[in-house]
């Protein structure tokens, strides 16, 4: 028998560490998931990629049965990565973190493409380029 | 874990566009870089729960709300000023809302899911009962209450389901059993209703240990069950070991699970998500175990093997 849908919740968390403290105890536990049922399938699905952040996006149904899909990392561990940077600037407009180049921004861009709220790469792109700037970090030819 | 830890949530509005931004924002301050963005969605279309294709379309004109959560100590106030300064940054460049608190307590959200929790049959004759529900068993029914708390094994997840299917074929009388890492008690507590054995239930975390432990005395098999605090350290064999953990800890600990069990005793693991099988079947072969058969729900397997006589 189809299940209704309840609702969509994406969370961001380090891999292999979830917990039922905050954020997944408040995000899941609001729509009824039992959160020691997630935490246990987050860690196992992400065991293999300790130290990044893996974003899981969990569809919810009316019966409480959930699917926790893993996401690409988010854009700004990608850009931090490509920079070579440890953190992006606290204070973005005014001082700079770091660079990266055109052909970088493109490759991020097509890994995101499946994930983000893009129509194109170019699109993607935009949406990325907005992140490093915001992150203090300029794109370069 | 207390049960009175006391947080701060701080969530905001963006369009969907600097939704990424805010959320890399959130995770730099938040409490262990956690984030949550919630997506608004347009389509009440009915789904499958089992397929992973987008059944639902998301309106990427309304905007998204991010969250992250603090504890709400003496830093929190010094950490909301770093936030707020960061998005005023951010709304040089972009409209971002405004940024919204609310205080919450663990209470707020962890115990929410136990009013879906029902009534479960689980295999032939098992039927899972929420300790606060009332229930009328059939003749051949095997009733286990339960109240799960904070720990692992409401019987609502598949690795928890392929065990308890698994011990109805294979609890004999007399067997001297193990559950490594009982969390909940479920799968203890139902092979000491199956039949008249002995089991050892150990978990590493002590809220397991509480909670399997109040479970075992609710459900009047506390003769049969002893809940122990700790890792597979032990001298003592067994007839049957049931190890629901995860792919990783089954591989180390597979040497380990051989060694204490009776010549032809048999192992029940689960917890072994399918992309990691062949691994852990690997690692259960070079510890000597003889393989038989493995049951699949999901994405999830548990596998029997039994060791040489």
């Amino acid at each position: 028998m189809a299940k209704k849908l309840v609702a969509v919740v994406k969370l961001q968390l380090k891999a292999g560490k979830a917990t039922p403290a905050p954020p997944v105890g408040p995000a899941l536990g609001q729509y009824g998931i039992n959160i020691m049922a997630f935490v246990k399938e987050y860690n196992e699905k992400t065991a293999g990629q300790a130290g990044s952040i893996v974003p899981v996006e969990v569809t919810i149904y009316s019966d409480r049965s959930f699917v926790a899909r893993l996401l690409t990392p988010p854009a700004s561990d990608l850009l931090r990565k490509a920079a070579g940077v440890p953190k992006g600037s606290g204070t973005a407009g005014r001082s700079l973190a770091g660079k990266v180049t055109r052909k970088q921004l493109r490759d991020l861009a097509n890994q995101k493409l499946g994930d983000l709220n893009a129509l194109n790469v170019e699109n993607a792109e935009k949406i990325l380029a907005g992140t490093a700037r915001s992150m203090g970090i300029e794109i370069v030819d | 874990m207390t049960t009175t830890a006391t947080w701060l949530e701080l969530s905001i509005a963006v369009d969907q566009e600097a939704g990424e931004e805010v959320a890399a924002l959130f995770a730099r301050y938040g409490y262990q870089g956690g984030v949550v963005v919630e997506p608004s969605w347009l389509s009440t279309e009915e789904g499958d729960a089992g397929g992973t294709d987008h059944l639902y379309d998301l309106d990427s004109t309304r905007p998204v709300t991010v969250r992250t959560y603090l504890p709400a100590d003496g830093q929190a106030a010094e950490i909301q000023q770093h936030l707020a300064t960061a998005l005023w940054h951010l709304g040089q460049m972009r409209p971002v809302g405004q940024l919204q608190t609310r205080t919450l307590v663990e209470e707020d959200w962890a115990h929410n899911w136990k009013q879906y929790y029902q009534v479960q049959r689980i295999g032939q004759r098992i039927v899972i009962v929420p300790s606060w529900l009332e229930y009328t068993p059939q003749p051949a029914d095997l009733i286990l209450k339960l109240d799960p708390g904070m720990a692992f094994g409401t019987g609502l997840h598949p690795t928890t389901r392929l065990c308890l299917r698994l011990l109805e074929q294979h609890v004999l009388p007399g067997q001297q059993i193990l559950d490594l890492g009982t969390g909940s008690g479920i799968l203890a507590i139902a092979a000491a209703k199956l039949n008249e054995v002995k089991v050892e239930a150990f978990d590493l975390d002590a809220i397991a240990v509480a909670v399997a432990s109040e479970n075992v005395v609710l459900n009047q098999v506390a003769d049969q069950v002893q809940v122990v605090q700790g890792g597979l350290e032990t001298n003592q064999k067994y007839d049957l070991v049931v190890a629901n953990i995860i792919a990783s800890v089954l591989i180390n600990l597979a040497p380990a699970l051989a060694q204490v069990l009776n010549p032809g005793g048999t192992l029940l693991s689960s917890g072994i998500i399918l992309a990691r099988e062949t691994e852990v079947t690997l690692a259960l072969a070079a510890a000597g175990l003889e393989y038989h058969e493995r049951h699949q729900e999901g994405e999830w397997v548990a596998l029997v093997h039994s060791k040489l006589g």
